[in-house]
């Protein structure tokens, strides 16, 4: 039973970090009032690519920072198109979404000539035993807990939430709102472009045609159930690595003590908790308000 | 009507743009790609109109919804469980009617459910829609693999019987009866948006919610209706294409995967308008069959499709305004 | 002479012309009030001084510098800042977060207890606290007018512009405003404060200049003016000549009995008004814009909620009925803003038929366009818009939107029609046609409810006058009872 336990938080402690990087960078994103949907699509681009670079270098933290470079040009697009262009940002970061992943699956084909996953590639190596943690995982932390000081310690901060709750206000006094937002979106972006690229360097080890399976979205739902609040989001991706290591841990077990069943099937009804997870707490629990009140909504200066 | 014109071939065109320099970045030949994407597109009008099908109606789950300000994600979740409950009725009673009125209103109680979490819990559509795309989804994978498989070819789930299954509708024509439907469908849409107090009263709602006020129309009812609407729609794609085209679920899903996002897509270059939505599934439609057949003939995954669609879609985001996300109460 | 303006002139692009040769100075350790009705061009003149619009001609001297700011921020580095009306301060934040921010704009990387240690001084000045962890929405308004003062002295400026400071408080807060005010001109800050208020030109202002339809009518030591004489100044000698017929009042149609409404913010925006409307008459509601006439409009149409009271119609209790029975009922609205009375996105005849949609509709809902059609061409014709039917509202001009959105009310017939504004921001040749509009619908017997800021219009167009200030009516009586200078006292607040 112990063992149970350990090894089922280890396994969260893996699953928590891509789920971590990105809310904590969402939650810069939307405090500064805009919001990406396309999350999916940078945790799928990035792994790609930094699969990619991995492969060929042989190098997994060339491969983690090829992450970031990716996430960092989609949040420069996100960026222009919500910000300067002022589009509609539900829809460009839904489109961004099945494009990334158009383009990832064109790139791992054409690629590897595979149509499910690409070859293994060096990983970032663990430590301590019997508690596997990845290096990233303080880093990980780290970044959460300096977000939270530099949003609600600092005054760069504090001006970076005022553009996300009046930006009117915000530019009155003396807050250029448009740089402030297109950089809380890059930065974002960046941040889920590590955490993409962690998934396949720091856990599954290749890059495979599911390798999201949704966890951008559940990254927004944790954005909004942590209140806007990194240090929440610690909690919240803890809570949801665990939802994702039940999921892929009770169907073995269930086997395990009835072999006759099938396993294959039995894991599509535990793939299901993660999701049903958040739609029930994210139901009950959510409070309305906490969000920035300028959240999606495009400036258009006077 | 030029700007809209101007609007929908700017993002095909650059989408195409950026299409083709991938496809010749990874060392394909790229105009062969293309080439072959629109003649094989276009070659069998018969199957054009199969596949266009469920798009138009994926589309009409994302686009009446939009016009009251509403963002229905959910049309991939929609679209499941219509095939599902369809299938099984079909399997249970051999009657088409039944299956698709069944399909229809699962796929509206899901999307009313969804508006309803909006309305009285604040919690935004997009969420709430993607949770349920995927919990759907791997419930239909494994029922088809549990319950519902069929014993003789297990790659698939267990068929539509052959009363229940909608085919020609002139035979010699060769045009599949599910075609038809859509298109009427789209056209009792078009009706009702532009023809009936109700849609009047829900276009004023998303285009100015103070107007709305001004004149008396209720908001949330307008919300709440549109979500209906937009499910059915979604429902119903997934109903026409168990009875009309594949009769069957495959054990992987791959022939309904995808279909809501497409419908985004198909929507929006469509401009959100029912004609327009008919026009736009069918040219999506052609890139989507191209894309298998240039999978088959120059090996170029069928992904390309997607890639192309989605840039379409961040393209067509663009002069979008604030118009789409205003009904936030 | 810390501040001089010489022969400012400001023509905006499409050709209105907001200030014409106005000269205006203001001394060190002064009040000095800058009083006019809506439109006088207080605000625009100010706007200039502050560096936020430019000038077309004249010369702006601050300190005895020449000078030409280049936005806000260059005005208030050299000692200018400004209160507007509405608040430069991020509700969701806390006063003290508010200050950071804006300290944090003028010296990158202050640290908030030296944002702190400023604070409290300035309260310890000025001897009045404010909350500095409480949330700026969370406070009363006359706090957050505080908060709001006490950043822009962050800044230690010489010169601060109050722009109807008072316009948004309870007589309380104004009496602790004037307070603060009065310490401030001790510590030798220049105060500009724009009003419409003579009650309090007169109790707090050195000097007042006063400012009408863009010309500047005079500068007096306010001691040596008396209220009356400022309301003159104000609204200007000269009555145009009426050109209503004779009333002839029919019975009575409508009925308001102690009506009572709560603004967006939960405050009583209608204190108990009641009043009579009969067939054939125009009954006026003057006042400054702000003192509840939107919500008591809104809540006649049926658009807002009425807390205590009765609405009555022909002897039918219509309190309760929604705004679509309203219009169902014979009554009609045209809101102020043309934002709101159309849908600016759709086309001319979908426009037409968005309050009497019941009208166009045939078996099962449908809508019958060729109807709707026909309505819109009736409307274009009878009201000489001038736009296609098929192109989107939107591009018409101000003047043919208001005639659509007036011609589609009146073609309706309704029994009672509110109008609001109806001629604000209209050129000559439009106002002139909407107010004989008005007119002959008056002469067919029907009843109108005229509010507008213009007593000019008022004056022209009305039976029957009431003055709203703060919610309640203040005077109400037939046309011949007032005078302008009585109209401009009772819009002031004073009784008269």
């Amino acid at each position: 039973m112990i063992e149970d336990i350990v090894s089922l938080t280890s396994q969260a402690l893996v699953a928590m970090i891509p789920l971590l990087l990105a809310s904590v960078g969402e939650i810069v994103t939307e405090r500064s009032g805009v919001v990406n949907i396309g999350l999916e699509g940078i945790l799928i681009l990035s792994a790609f690519i930094s699969s990619l670079v991995t492969f060929s270098t042989n190098d997994p933290y060339l491969g983690l920072l090829a992450g970031a470079l990716s996430g960092l040009s989609a949040g420069l697009l996100h960026g222009f198109i919500s910000v300067y262009l002022r589009g509609d940002q539900i829809i460009a970061g839904v489109g961004f979404n099945t494009f990334a992943y158009g383009i990832s699956i064109l790139g791992l084909i054409n690629t590897w000539g595979h149509h499910g996953a690409s070859p293994m590639v060096s990983k970032v190596p663990f430590f301590g035993a019997p508690l596997y943690i990845s290096p990233l995982l303080p880093v990980a932390f780290m970044i959460a807990i300096i977000c939270w000081f530099w949003l609600f310690r600092t005054s760069s901060g504090l001006r970076l939430r005022a553009c996300g709750e009046d930006p009117r206000a915000a530019e009155a006094m003396g807050v250029n709102v448009l740089r402030m937002r297109l950089l809380a979106t890059i930065i974002g972006a960046t941040l889920t472009g590590i955490g993409g690229a962690y998934i396949v360097v720091g856990w599954i080890g290749q890059f495979t045609r599911h390798i999201s399976a949704g966890r951008g979205f559940i990254a927004l739902a944790i954005v909004a159930l942590s209140g806007w609040n990194p240090a929440l989001a610690i909690a919240g991706s803890f809570i949801f690595g665990f939802f994702d290591a039940i999921s892929l841990y009770l169907p073995v077990k269930i086997q395990l003590i009835n072999p006759g069943l099938n396993l294959t099937s039995l894991s599509y009804i535990f793939r299901i908790i993660p999701y049903l997870g958040v739609l029930i707490i994210v139901s009950f629990f959510f409070r309305r308000g906490r969000a920035p009140r300028d959240l999606g909504r495009p400036y258009i200066k006077e | 009507m030029r700007k809209v014109i101007l609007e929908v071939s700017l993002s095909i065109i650059l989408s195409f743009l950026i299409g083709y320099t991938t496809l010749i970045l990874m060392g394909y030949d790229a105009t062969k790609v293309f080439s072959i994407v629109i003649r094989e597109g276009l070659s069998n009008p018969t199957y054009l109109m199969i596949r266009s099908t469920p798009l138009i109606l994926t589309a009409l789950a994302f686009s009446i919804p939009s016009l009251v300000g509403v963002f229905n994600i959910g049309g991939e979740g929609q679209f499941y469980l219509g095939a599902l409950s369809s299938l099984l009725i079909a399997h249970i009673t051999g009657n088409s009617l039944l299956s698709i009125i069944t399909g229809m209103a699962a796929g509206g109680l899901l999307s009313v459910l969804i508006a309803v979490i909006k309305v009285k819990r604040g919690v935004n559509e997009v969420v709430t829609s993607i949770m349920f795309n995927w919990i759907i989804y791997f419930s239909l994978l494994y029922l088809i693999s549990t319950y519902l498989f069929d014993p003789l070819m297990p790659y698939q789930s267990i068929s539509v019987p052959k009363t229940a299954r909608i085919d020609y509708l002139i035979v010699h024509i060769q045009i599949p009866a599910i075609f038809p439907i859509a298109v009427l469908t789209s056209l009792v849409m078009y009706f009702l948006l532009y023809h009936s107090a109700l849609g009047y009263k829900m276009r004023v709602v998303g285009i100015s919610p103070k107007a709305a006020r001004y004149a008396g129309f209720d908001p949330e009812s307008s919300i709440i209706l549109s979500m209906l609407i937009g499910g059915a729609m979604g429902g119903l794609g997934g109903s026409l294409l168990i009875l009309g085209h594949t009769h069957a679920i495959d054990s992987t899903m791959s022939g309904l995967y995808g279909m809501g996002f497409a419908g985004i897509g198909a929507g929006l270059l469509g401009r959100n308008n029912p004609i327009g939505i008919i026009l736009s599934s069918i040219f999506l439609s052609m890139l989507i069959i191209g894309g298998e057949a240039a999978e088959l003939r120059a090996r170029v995954p069928t992904e390309l499709a997607d890639a192309l669609i989605g840039m379409i879609v961040i393209v067509l985001s663009a002069p979008y305004i604030v118009r789409l996300v205003r009904v936030r109460r | 002479m810390l501040v001089e303006m010489r022969g400012i002139t400001k023509v905006y692009p499409d050709g209105v012309v907001a200030l014409r040769g106005v000269d205006f100075e203001a001394s060190e350790g002064e009040i000095h009030g800058l009083l006019g009705e809506n439109g006088a061009g207080k605000t625009t003149l100010m706007r200039i001084l502050y560096g936020e619009i430019k000038q077309t001609s004249g010369e702006v001297i601050f300190s005895g510098k020449a000078v030409s700011f280049k936005g806000p921020w260059d005005s208030m580095r050299s000692g200018i800042s400004m209160v507007y009306q509405r608040f430069s301060l991020v509700p969701t934040m806390s006063v003290i977060e508010n200050l950071h921010l804006y300290l944090s704009s003028l010296q990158s990387g202050i640290r908030i207890e030296e944002v702190r240690k400023r604070a409290e001084e300035i309260m310890e000045r000025l001897k009045f606290r404010v909350p500095l962890e409480a949330n700026v929405e969370d406070l009363a308004v006359g706090v957050q007018q505080r908060a709001e003062i006490m950043k822009v002295l962050l800044s230690k400026p010489k010169l601060i512009i109050l722009d109807e400071p008072t316009s948004v408080l309870t007589p309380i807060e104004i009496r602790e405003l004037f307070r603060i005010l009065k310490e401030l001109k001790e510590d030798g800050i220049t105060i500009i404060f724009i009003t419409h208020k003579l009650k309090e030109v007169k109790e707090i202002t050195d000097r007042v200049t006063i400012l009408r339809k863009g010309e500047r009518v005079g500068t007096y030591e306010t001691p040596s003016v008396s209220e009356e004489e400022l309301a003159v100044m104000m609204v200007g000698r000269g009555i145009t000549p009426a050109k209503r017929g004779a009333p002839s009042l029919g019975r009575e149609v409508m009925r308001v009995e102690d009506l009572w409404v709560r603004d967006d913010r939960g405050l009583h925006a209608v204190k108990g008004v009641s009043f009579e409307l009969h067939e054939g008459e125009i009954l006026g509601i003057a006042g400054v814009q702000g003192n509840g006439q939107l919500e008591l409009a809104e809540a006649l149409a049926g658009i807002r909620g009425v807390e205590r009271g009765r609405i009555i119609i022909d002897g039918k209790d219509i309190t309760n009925l929604p705004a679509e029975a309203r219009y169902r009922e014979g009554l009609a609205y045209i809101p102020d803003s043309r934002a709101v009375g159309l849908v600016l996105e759709m086309n001319l005849v979908e426009n037409s038929i968005l309050t009497s949609l019941r009208d166009f509709l045939g078996k099962g809902s449908r809508i019958i366009w060729p109807l709707a059609s026909s309505r819109a061409g009736e409307i274009i014709e009878r009201f000489n818009v001038i736009g296609s039917l098929r192109g989107q509202v939107k591009y018409l001009s101000g003047g043919n939107q208001q005639r659509l959105l007036v011609g589609r009310e009146i073609i309706k017939a309704p029994r009672v029609l509110i109008v609001s504004e109806p001629t604000q921001g209209l050129d000559l040749a439009a106002t002139e046609f909407i107010r004989s509009t008005l007119l002959k619908f008056r002469e067919e017997g029907r009843s109108i409810i005229l509010i507008s800021t213009d007593l000019d219009e008022i004056f022209e167009l009305c039976d029957r006058i009431a003055v709203i200030y703060e919610g309640r009516f203040m005077g109400m009586g037939r046309n011949e009872n007032f005078t302008l200078e009585r109209l401009g006292l009772l819009m002031g607040g004073v009784n008269a």
